[in-house]
């Protein structure tokens, strides 16, 4: 890394948890990411390496603060999606409390951009059409 | 009157290949994804973060929630001068 950049830690999560806490690390470390999304859009990735330290260690803080605050729920989450293709639709029993969790500890909530005006988002649904085979 | 048992020998035989063969195609899938169901509809991305996982943890299925990765993450990435086939 060039001497302006601090050196900083990747993140050691792998696929799964980083799935479960995606949406809120979404909404955690907003700014950073799209200052980080932009910057590479415009600029030659080289010139990019400081905000891209920032997003990692805003990510690798609120997954430090994820297993601190919500452990069982987190973990129960993530094992759920990697048991299922990594896919969100069978593990909403899973999600419902890491939610809860999440909301009340930490304040974060889990919203999907996008959702038409007046249409419950699918993590709300409480019936849902596409859901795991068995309750 | 006896009953033909000889002539359910075939349809036992029949069951229980299909029985044993079954069992071992979905135990060995099982072991190759280290006791998970086993992945499917890999696109690129997936491919890019399995073999992070790879680097990670050792095993393509390994998981690990640490928020700081290990030491040896930084220089273990491989790079490949030609195009892979695999």
């Amino acid at each position: 890394m060039p001497k302006h950049v601090p050196p900083v830690d990747e993140i050691g999560a792998t696929s799964a948890p980083l799935k479960s806490a995606s949406f809120f690390i979404g909404a955690k470390c907003k700014e950073f990411n799209e200052d980080f999304m932009l910057c590479k859009s415009q600029n030659k990735p080289e010139q990019c390496l400081l905000e891209g330290r920032r997003v990692t260690r805003c990510a690798a803080d609120l997954l430090e603060k994820m297993r601190a605050a919500c452990a069982q729920e987190f973990e129960a989450h993530w094992k759920c999606l990697d048991n299922n293709n990594q896919e969100f639709y069978p593990c909403r029993k899973e999600e419902r409390p890491l939610n809860a969790c999440m909301f009340t500890k930490l304040g974060l909530s889990k919203t999907i951009p996008g959702t038409p005006k007046g249409q419950l988002p699918i993590h709300e649904v409480k019936n849902p059409i596409y859901k795991a085979q068995q309750k | 009157m006896p009953v033909p048992w000889e002539a359910l020998i075939p349809f036992a035989l029949l069951t229980t290949m299909f029985g044993v063969g079954g069992t071992l195609f979905k135990t060995t899938r099982t072991i190759n994804n280290d006791g998970k169901t086993p992945r499917y509809n890999i696109d690129n991305w997936e491919q890019m973060m399995m073999n992070r996982d790879k680097r990670l943890t050792g095993s393509i299925r390994g998981q690990s929630s640490n928020p700081k990765a290990p030491p040896e993450f930084a220089t273990n990435s491989i790079q490949s001068v030609k195009k892979l086939l695999v």
